[in-house]
């Protein structure tokens, strides 16, 4: 049985004041993700069945939008962003070095910033009312209550960043926000395209 | 003030990371396991006593916690939903390794504090709770150290009330005997 290193000799008058948390000795990390990607897809929400198969069409939309983080980095790296993956935000990245490195963060960081992401959204903001007519009225209502979750939260991420600026968790939420934003606006841009239903 | 913003703050990130982890965001689980490792692996370790079935148990823990996160309801604590998938893969392991003692019948009668009457070191009780029997030595952990009632730690380890006391009770004892110490 081993005890936390700063524990050793210490004394204590009451069982309540033993060490509550002891590190392994190891990162258990990789082995956990490992065995994370052998589950099969939706283990997470509890093998949730996939809401095109319940007749819900559009529900996936919205749960795209949390969706989305990883795949829509790549896609922004790759339609927004050539050469400049390994650009972040001074802020960001100083704070990155406090918590534990975790892929992908320079892209994440760079892509809110970079002027080409900003005329993007722009655009796709522009069309989103004339896309959203475009969509029967049950899918119209949920993007909307998407898009408005989502604006709160980064208000919300925004709001306490005001207090914390510092804080790379709050930052990463945010980024990542941004990200599910722009993941429904592209998909919204796409799914009212003719000839490409969601 | 500011420790009950600071702690409200973490919740709030802790809701969010759940949210986003329920949504398969791997990077969000993988925050909540070093939010949580330490607690877990604490817990696991002084259930079984062995570093390695601690570490098995721990990433168990947390492959199940992946898998369930859709049912965790976020009423209750992370902490807690998380120590109580602990204690159910502990007690599996154990159960394999071994057979399962009877339980005691006298019910525990002492305070929920658990105070030495002299100044123990903590590696000194940390080897006093290792030696105890299984039972009493979960009961222990549960409710002593991490400060769960009578009936959340014998609801988590699957047992009566009565007999979470009663495994209290033997624990006091055992413990006042090892410790040499007066346990109130």
């Amino acid at each position: 049985m081993t005890t936390p290193a700063d524990s050793n000799g210490r004394k204590v008058t009451s069982l309540r004041e033993m060490p509550q948390s002891i590190e392994p000795a190891r990162d258990l990390w990789p082995g956990i993700e490992a065995q994370l990607g052998e589950l099969p897809e939706g283990a997470a929400s509890g093998g949730t069945v996939p809401a095109r198969r319940r007749g819900q069409p559009l529900r996936w939309l919205a749960a795209a939008a949390m969706l989305a983080s990883v795949a829509l980095g790549v896609w922004i790296g790759r339609s927004l962003l050539p050469g400049t993956a390994g650009i972040g935000t001074p802020q960001v990245s100083a704070n990155r070095t406090a918590v534990p490195p975790l892929a992908p963060t320079a892209l994440d960081a760079a892509y809110v910033s970079d002027p080409r992401y900003a005329q993007q959204r722009a655009a796709l903001v522009q069309a989103l009312q004339a896309r959203l007519a475009a969509l029967p009225p049950p899918a119209r209502a949920k993007v909307s209550a998407s898009l408005a979750a989502i604006e709160q939260a980064k208000q919300d991420l925004e709001e306490a960043l005001g207090r914390d600026p510092g804080n790379a968790l709050l930052q990463e939420l945010l980024v990542n926000t941004y990200q599910d934003e722009m993941r429904v606006l592209t998909d919204v841009h796409e799914a009212s395209d003719p000839g490409r239903g969601i | 003030m500011a420790h009950a913003q600071a702690e409200e703050t973490r919740v709030d990130w802790e809701a969010a990371l759940v949210q986003r982890a329920r949504a398969g965001d791997r990077r969000a689980f993988e925050r909540l396991y070093r939010e949580h490792v330490g607690r877990v692996y604490g817990l696991c370790l002084r259930m079984t006593r062995d570093a390695q079935l601690a570490e098995d148990c721990t990433q168990e823990t947390f492959i199940n916690a992946w898998r369930a996160l859709g049912k965790f309801e976020t009423r209750s604590t992370l902490s807690t939903w998380l120590h109580r998938i602990a204690v159910n893969v502990s007690l599996a392991k154990r159960r394999k390794s071994g057979p399962v003692e009877a339980p005691p019948e006298e019910e525990e009668g002492g305070g929920a504090e658990w105070t030495l009457e002299t100044p123990v070191e903590v590696q000194e009780i940390e080897g006093a709770i290792g030696e105890l029997p299984e039972g009493a030595r979960d009961a222990l952990v549960l409710h002593a150290l991490y400060g769960y009632s009578h009936g959340e730690a014998a609801q988590m380890l699957g047992i009566a009330e009565g007999t979470c006391k009663a495994q209290l009770h033997r624990a006091r004892k055992l413990l006042r005997e090892r410790l040499a110490v007066e346990v109130n």
